[in-house]
């Protein structure tokens, strides 16, 4: 019996657990936050605990798969688990004493994300090494399929297993409990594939100028996007010379890259409109997705005041949209085309979004039949972007040779992340901005302190629900600039294989 | 004979080169000298976390609290609080005979009657006939236990109990069912307390809490916040 399976499955899991840890925060921020000393007025100080991961997670995943060509799969895979491992106990220690604070917290969570950024390109080469013959598409897909899958389920994850674990550790066991999920997987796939590793020469290097300049350009950027008084401005002070030097240097990297990447991926494919568009397309998506997985629990929990696993549950419905919109991408993609197909999905996602900027702070209490509203808008905006997943990523493909593959999807993944990153970054600053700018100084004249606390929550829940309903237009808008993207981009023709 | 009291001589020298008989020193001394060095401090920065259990203050439930004391009434004390697990500072500002609150978001605003006084006046915390100094010496079964390191700097460190009203009367939102135990790290330089830290039954509910309070700053520059004239 082949083990190839095995061997997938193992690398697939200890992916799929790195990238529940991207979002696994989202419902556990006030906690975790709370933990090192942040409290509601300097909220923004906890924008680094999601962001940090994601620019560990941007970091790692273009440099690890070249060199894990040469070092070989297994040792770098492991390394990369090692080092998620690692940063999971960091983060897990946040708040125990007191020289492990923010810092401390945010560089656990950055070492997660290189580690776990590192597992994306290492999972997609290992399913291209195994699988050379026409499966290689649907292991790669497996891959991809199990990367997206972590990072939406994540925020639910992260409010469920919290919530079981609310009389050992809270939200630190979400982080303990990686240890032993990684060490799986190491055992796993040491055991089952040191076959697979033998003789590979060990002669080259991590590219570690390609790793400084974009380590550094990211840093550059969610610096200048950090809202250091947002009760002021919407951006940080030095947000123009942070700009400039993000720009410089991201530039530099990806002036680097496509020279380096040239042998790799044909000088057609870097100059062709559809992959062009198509990366630009996932970074607008990326941006839209991640209002949904991030801002969804953040409007349950501070305007309609639900728990922690009830505000991660409100992304139920959601989730239950992408797969069925994916597989549904995937049914209609090939009767009419990609195009067609991945511009209803976001036509569909907007549509979803601008209904959400309407929603009240009693919307959980309005029905359309046995059903939620809220419910049924996520479920379509889930809808929605699963639509586009398939079409997007097969149009990507079939400007690639089979071999170029694992690298597309990587690329694929990597624009997304990328624009999760930026856009997380950007949105947050314009809602913390916006929300000083609603709730102004209010004047409470309440008889009793608690009563006084009780009043301003219903006004900081009003400024929130009023920051977050302006946030879901411009997801919409994003859904709409990435609408037209794809039309003036991407293929009409129906789905095909690698060429 | 000689011989047997030389012997005996040499036995107690031997002894008491190796300290083996060194008498401890002295806790209740130890105790009533860092009362009378707290009792002349004027100025004093403090923090305070609850390491075990639950305590409330106002209804809210509290994590941490940092004070600064410009005896002999001003001070300004943020304690951090939650709200479900949203953390948030509550400041209250004692000056001028005046009680003030800072609610996030919101602007420092005046308390003044019942409310006013129900807020725990840091500044009698160190008040040197109702406060830590009167209430220091006091303690029981007091002992020595050791002599430490603390921040690079010699300290005694001795732990003794307090009655639940004696606790109370320091800091009235702690409620205790029975005796709080008290370590306190007693600097041998100055006899100022560094550290100090209380277990006993003072959470919600009567049930088992710990706070471990910080005290620095003494005599230095303080900075209480003042309210817009």
């Amino acid at each position: 019996m082949s083990r190839r399976p095995l061997f997938l499955g193992l690398a697939g899991a200890g992916l799929f657990v790195a990238a529940l840890d991207a979002y696994v925060v989202v419902t556990l921020l006030p906690a975790m936050s709370g933990d090192v000393g942040i409290t509601i007025e300097n909220f923004e100080q906890a924008t680094p605990i999601v962001t940090g991961f994601l620019a560990g997670y941007v970091v790692a995943m273009p440099l690890l798969g070249a060199y894990s060509d040469a070092r070989g799969r297994i040792p770098v895979y492991v390394a990369c688990l090692a080092a998620f491992a690692l940063g999971s106990v960091v983060t897990a220690t946040a708040g125990l004493w007191s020289f492990a604070q923010l810092p401390w917290l945010v560089g656990g969570r950055f070492l997660q994300g290189l580690g776990g950024g590192g597992l994306v390109p290492l999972s997609l080469a290992i399913a291209a090494d195994l699988y050379r013959d026409r499966s290689r598409a649907v292991a790669l897909g497996s891959v991809a399929g199990l990367q997206e899958a972590g990072s939406v389920l994540g925020p639910i994850y992260g409010a469920t297993v919290t919530a079981a674990a609310a009389g050992l550790a809270g939200w630190r066991f979400v982080f303990w409990l990686n240890i032993p999920l990684s060490l799986l997987c190491a055992a796993g796939l040491l055991a089952a594939g040191r076959r697979q590793d033998a003789g590979v020469p060990a002669t080259s290097a991590i590219d570690w100028l390609s790793a400084l300049l974009l380590g550094l350009g990211l840093g550059a950027l969610v610096f200048a996007l950090y809202p250091d008084d947002p009760e002021h401005r919407a951006v940080n002070a030095l947000f123009v010379p942070g700009g400039v030097v993000a720009v410089v240097l991201l530039g530099a990297y990806a002036w680097r890259q496509v020279r380096r990447l040239e042998p790799l991926i044909p000088r057609d494919l870097l100059r062709s409109p559809a992959f062009l568009g198509a990366t630009a397309a996932n970074v607008l998506i990326g941006a839209a997705l991640i209002v949904t997985l991030v801002d969804v629990p953040f409007v349950g929990r501070l305007v309609f005041n639900l728990e922690a696993l009830d505000s991660g549950l409100l992304l139920t419905q959601f989730l239950i949209g992408v797969p069925i919109g994916a597989v549904a991408g995937g049914l209609i993609a090939s009767r009419i085309g990609n195009r067609i197909t991945a511009i209803a999905g976001m036509a569909v996602s907007a549509a979803a979004f601008l209904q959400m900027s309407s929603w009240t702070a009693n919307e959980l209490d309005l029905h359309a039949g046995p059903l939620r509203q809220a419910d049924l808008g996520l479920a379509v905006c889930g809808l929605g972007f699963g639509l586009v997943i398939a079409p997007l990523t097969a149009g990507v493909l079939a400007l690639t040779r089979g071999q170029s593959h694992g690298l597309a999807t990587s690329l694929v993944v990597l624009a997304r992340t990328m624009g999760m990153l930026v856009g997380l970054s950007t949105l947050t600053a314009f809602g913390l901005y916006r929300f000083h700018q609603i709730l102004g100084t209010p004047v409470l004249n309440d008889t009793d302190l608690r009563e006084r606390v009780k009043h301003l929550e219903r006004l900081v829940a009003a400024a929130f629900l009023q920051e977050y309903r302006e946030i879901f237009v411009i997801a919409a808008a994003l859904c709409v600039a990435a609408l037209l993207v794809i039309a003036l981009s991407l293929r009409p023709a129906r789905t095909s294989g690698g060429t | 004979m000689t011989r047997v009291l030389a012997l005996a001589m040499l036995a107690m020298l031997a002894l008491v080169a190796c300290g083996g008989n060194a008498p401890p020193p002295d806790a209740g001394k130890i105790l009533s000298d860092s009362a009378n060095a707290m009792a002349n401090v004027l100025t004093v920065g403090a923090t305070l976390k609850l390491t075990k259990g639950v305590v409330s203050i106002k209804g809210f439930v509290l994590v941490s609290a940092r004070t600064a004391v410009r005896m002999p009434t001003d001070s300004d004390t943020v304690y951090t609080v939650k709200q479900q697990d949203v953390s948030f500072a509550l400041e209250i500002v004692m000056a001028g005979g005046h009680v003030y609150e800072h609610i996030p978001f919101t602007p420092l605003r005046e308390v003044t009657g019942a409310e006013a006084r129900a807020f725990p006046d840091m500044a009698r915390l160190f008040d040197a006939t109702t406060g830590l100094p009167a209430i220091i010496p006091a303690g029981t079964s007091t002992k020595y236990v050791a002599s430490e390191q603390l921040d690079g700097k010699q300290v005694d460190h001795v732990s003794t109990q307090y009655t639940p009203e004696q606790v109370h009367s320091l800091l009235a939102y702690l409620n205790s069912s029975g005796p709080v135990t008290a370590n306190l790290w007693i600097r041998s330089s100055d006899h100022l307390i560094p550290k100090a830290v209380l277990d006993g039954a003072f959470g919600d509910g009567g049930k088992d809490a710990a706070v471990e309070v910080d005290i620095t700053n003494f005599n230095g520059t303080v900075s209480i916040t003042s309210p817009a004239p």
